[in-house]
């Protein structure tokens, strides 16, 4: 029976996602408007120059205020390089070049910390949904995750990831990354890691660079969080930042460089002519699936916590402390998400830069769909709009949209988050029920597997009309995915899928068997059972709460509102 | 006994041996940084030996060691799947045959992830007893 009705439910998303599809294939064959003549650009010459500097507000207009804003910010900012001639033509074109910098740099280091504040939304998502008697231990490795990471991701991690990633000419060309390690196979040369900006010092001291490793540095650590979660209420403190370092340091910049750093992965078009090679556009797979793998790796190795699993397998719900950190931790996320996917163009003037805009508007439908494909397969399945599973909906849409969110349309992302909706309760359940894996916050779910939905979603939907300077990974062109007509880029997202499952698991996954051999990755049952607070981090996260009897909440759980 | 001095220490060892050992790297075309790397390096050993050293004194988690050459063979099979795919790039040029073998490389892998693993750590899982 229940069988029947997720079938109907999924055949009742196909149809709407259909009809949507319906709808942006009519809006793709309406035929394209014949572009308007451009009049030819205007001519400067030093005459009209040093008319537009007698022309301009003298000191004493300026004293006297600029209430319209209409007089301050003319050629008298322009610096000249020799005061005794005056602006010249030259000094405007550099002016309008570090302008054009400028803007980047400064839309890339806001939309960076936009990310850094995430780590809060991922500290309240995660300790919300864990139980009160693990609070302080939960957002302590939220805390303590950041420094971490930080610290590996300067100390090598950086280099490993971005160090042959020279010429972005968005943030100014970033030469001094010029030191990427090749390795020749089947006639051909493919990046395997970088080797400039260890510390970021010699010739990589520098404000482009600079730039590059904030933004860089603060997508490594959201995916170092996602491990935090799912590993939660019985990861023993000192492994856990043991294996952030390494994550940091190793796990994460290894695909980074693959895909974002002139790897092989984003080496697939130019070399074997997949499409324009594996495409991620903010980190579906680079950042969030490379997380939630990393997850199931550690999640598996660590065990379920106590009281999870009966002894007939079925799993008992246990319900975290704070819903209302876990919604606002939501919404967070989602504000953050905002400085994930936009500002993952690395600049907002440039050459088809100016989609942000469209990038901004589909992380909010993807998110918005997400919701709603999760609340209603809860609703409709379980009798409740499950209140942890719309969040999680939340964030599945916006981890799915991460990757395509550059390369298609509003339809499409509203359909890739509606799925990622859908995906995140079935993926949820079947974790639990089929692999026995206790995952307390879902991220496993949330962040694996709609990571890996997210990289293949840009093989089926990008829809062919983003330019970002006419190329992509050095394939001309713009993406493309099946549903528009290019199957091989679908090809070159599968091989990152493989890469992603393949590679970033088992190397996570002997990465802490080691650490399970050296350090062990578990407290004791005694501490378990207590509680993590004290015996951990020596003080409880709210000591004036009184706890009731293990037994007690599992005999009031609402198993039939759990998702098992 | 939980989190203690012992770990703390061991942790602060384990940070200036990496840092000591990256510092190394990023100079190693000189000999100060060859004999820093190795520095590093040891310090590193020295710190995972401390690990090792404490780690009884943390008490018995809720976990029953299961297979391990059931956990190799599931992380093998991973791996394998990923070669199959990164194989079938060189073995064939039509768009086709890449996608069928590349898919086949992930049912592979995930095989061994969602099947040969799990299996592995639930054989003798704690919660079964």
């Amino acid at each position: 029976m229940r069988l029947i009705r997720s079938g109907c439910l999924c055949l009742c998303i196909l149809a709407l996602g259909l009809s949507i599809s319906a709808v942006a294939y009519c809006q793709a064959a309406a035929p394209a408007a014949a572009p308007a003549a451009t009049p030819p650009p205007p001519s400067a010459s030093a005459a009209e120059l040093k008319d537009a500097a007698a022309k301009a507000p003298s000191t004493a207009d300026l004293q006297k205020g600029d209430p319209g804003g209409t007089i301050t910010g003319t050629i008298n900012d322009v610096p000249p390089a020799d005061s005794k001639v005056g602006v010249t033509l030259p000094d405007v074109a550099n002016q309008v070049g570090q302008n054009k910098i400028a803007i980047n740099f400064t839309w890339t280091l806001i939309a960076g910390f936009l990310v850094m504040f995430m780590q809060a939304g991922f500290a309240m998502v995660e300790s919300g949904l864990c139980r009160v008697k693990n609070a302080n231990h939960t957002y302590m490795m939220n805390f303590l995750v950041y420094g971490c990471g930080l610290l590996a991701y300067w100390l090598i991690g950086f280099a490993i990831q971005m160090g042959g990633a020279a010429g972005n000419a968005n943030l100014g060309g970033l030469q001094t990354l010029s030191s990427e390690h090749p390795l020749a196979l089947f006639g051909k040369t493919w990046g395997i890691f970088g080797g400039s900006g260890m510390f970021l010092s010699g010739h990589t001291y520098d404000v482009g660079v600079m730039v590059i490793f904030l933004f860089e540095m603060v997508f490594m650590d959201t995916a170092l969080t996602i491990v935090t979660g799912a590993c939660a209420e019985r990861w023993k403190f000192l492994t856990f930042a043991v294996s952030s370092v390494l994550m940091g340091a190793f796990t994460y910049p290894l695909f980074g460089n693959w895909a974002w750093g002139a790897g092989w992965l984003s080496q697939l078009g130019t070399n074997v002519g997949l499409g324009k090679g594996y495409c991620d556009f903010a980190g579906s797979g680079v950042v969030h699936a490379v997380g939630g793998i990393t997850a199931l790796a550690v999640t598996l190795i660590i065990g379920p916590r106590i009281g999870k699993f009966n002894r007939d397998g079925s799993s008992n719900a246990i319900i975290g402390h704070d819903i209302s950190a876990v919604l606002i931790g939501c919404f967070i996320l989602a504000f953050g998400w905002f400085g994930f996917n936009p500002g993952s163009t690395l600049g907002a003037s440039a050459n088809g830069n100016l989609r942000i805009g469209s990038i901004a508007v589909n992380t909010m439908l993807a998110g918005c769909t997400g919701t709603f494909g999760a609340i209603l397969y809860m609703w409709c399945l379980k009798g409740k709009p499950d209140a942890s599973m719309s969040g999680n909906g939340l964030l599945a849409g916006l981890v799915a949209i991460t990757a395509p969110s550059g390369f298609v349309s509003t339809v499409g992302a509203a359909i890739i988050g509606l799925v990622a909706g859908v995906l995140v309760c079935l993926s949820c359940a079947f974790i639990e029920n089929v692999m026995k894996v206790d995952d307390p916050v879902g991220a496993i779910s949330v962040h694996g597997t709609n990571g890996l939905w997210g990289v293949l979603s840009v093989g089926l939907f990008a829809d062919g009309t983003s330019n970002y300077g006419g190329s992509w990974n050095g394939v001309t062109g713009s993406v493309t995915g099946l549903f528009y007509g290019d199957a091989s880029q679908l090809a070159a997202q599968l091989v990152g899928i493989s890469t992603l499952l393949g590679f970033v698991f088992t190397f996570s996954f002997l990465l802490n068997l080691g650490l399970e051999f050296f350090l062990g990755q578990r407290v004791s049952a005694e501490t378990e059972v207590a509680g993590l607070d004290l015996p951990e981090m020596g003080q409880l996260g709210y000591p004036e709460f009184v706890f009731r009897q293990e037994s007690d909440i599992f005999s009031h759980t609402p198993r039939e509102f759990a998702i098992a | 006994m939980a989190a203690n001095t012992g770990q703390g220490r061991s942790f602060a060892t384990f940070l200036v041996g990496l840092t000591m050992a990256c510092v190394g790297i990023a100079y190693l075309s000189t000999g100060l940084g060859k004999l820093t790397a190795v520095v590093g390096v040891a310090i590193l050993l020295v710190s995972l030996l401390g690990f090792l050293k404490i780690k009884p004194l943390e008490g018995k988690p809720a976990q029953k060691a299961g297979s391990t050459a059931m956990k190799l063979v599931g992380a093998f099979i991973a791996t394998f799947g990923w070669l199959l795919t990164l194989v079938g790039l060189h073995v064939t040029d039509s768009v086709g045959g890449r996608i069928v073998l590349a898919l086949l490389g992930i049912a592979v892998t995930l095989f061994g992830i969602v099947y040969i693993l799990p299996a592995a750590y639930n054989k003798n899982a704690i919660w079964k007893t």
